[in-house]
């Protein structure tokens, strides 16, 4: 994997910054069915075709809250700068966990999304698109650190052995 | 493959750490190598070869299986 294509380390922290937040905001407002009312306003879109009609068509400003909208726009911000900066020391090895917890965390992805789009329908599959739209990032995140906490532990060992 | 990485070290008397800094990758990659649990690239394999001042295949070793 070229590091090139990787963010620069200094990303990661803020990412974590951002991310924890969001998430948890996140979680809230799709349980709790909760808008911030004060981000009512009136945005630009490529496309509305839904109610209210009068404000359907293409490149149009129509009356939105834009909750939704910062928090998902947040959360990917965030996720992206963890799972896509540099560790602090970037080797071939690393890349492999990389790539393998890409490979494994697009799989777990659809493998989630298949079952729920046999088993979801209406607008209860809405909500699973909702989710789907993060989960591989969440599941990259959580494969790619547990494989190098995992690979940290057995060095610990080793060390004890050495000594 | 086998290795015998954990060896070569030991006769030269380094740590994984710093030999981990003399190749220019992490303790883990090293670490891994030895566990058998990482075949290392081309590249990695030729700079130990460089670094103990052995041929590669004085340290890794095919396997039946291989």
């Amino acid at each position: 994997m070229k590091t090139k294509l990787l963010l620069p380390n200094c990303f990661k922290r803020p990412g974590w910054i951002i991310l924890i937040p969001s998430a948890l905001l996140g979680l809230f407002i799709i349980i709790f069915d909760y808008d911030f009312s004060f981000l009512e306003t009136r945005v630009f879109t490529i496309y509305s075709g839904s109610f209210p009609l009068k404000d359907s068509g293409w490149f149009s400003v129509i009356e939105s809250n834009l909750t939704n909208t910062i928090v998902g726009v947040l959360f990917i911000i965030g996720a992206v700068f963890v799972a896509f900066s540099k560790e602090k020391t970037e080797d071939e090895f690393i890349a492999k966990i990389r790539l393998e917890s890409l490979l494994w965390a697009t799989y777990i992805n659809y493998g989630v999304l298949l079952f729920c789009f046999i088993f979801f329908y209406a607008f209860e599959f809405l909500y699973v698109m909702i989710f789907n739209m993060f989960t591989i990032l969440i599941f990259f995140i959580i494969r790619f650190y547990y494989m190098l906490y995992r690979s940290n532990k057995s060095l610990g060992h080793e060390k004890q052995t050495e000594n | 493959m086998k290795n015998k990485l954990k060896i070569e070290r030991a006769i030269k008397d380094i740590t994984q750490e710093e030999l981990a800094r003399e190749i220019g990758v992490t303790r883990q990659a090293i670490n891994s190598i030895e566990l058998g649990k990482y075949v290392p690239s081309t590249i990695l394999a030729l700079k130990l070869s460089r670094f103990f001042g052995k041929p590669v295949n004085d340290i890794f070793l095919l396997e039946d299986n291989d």
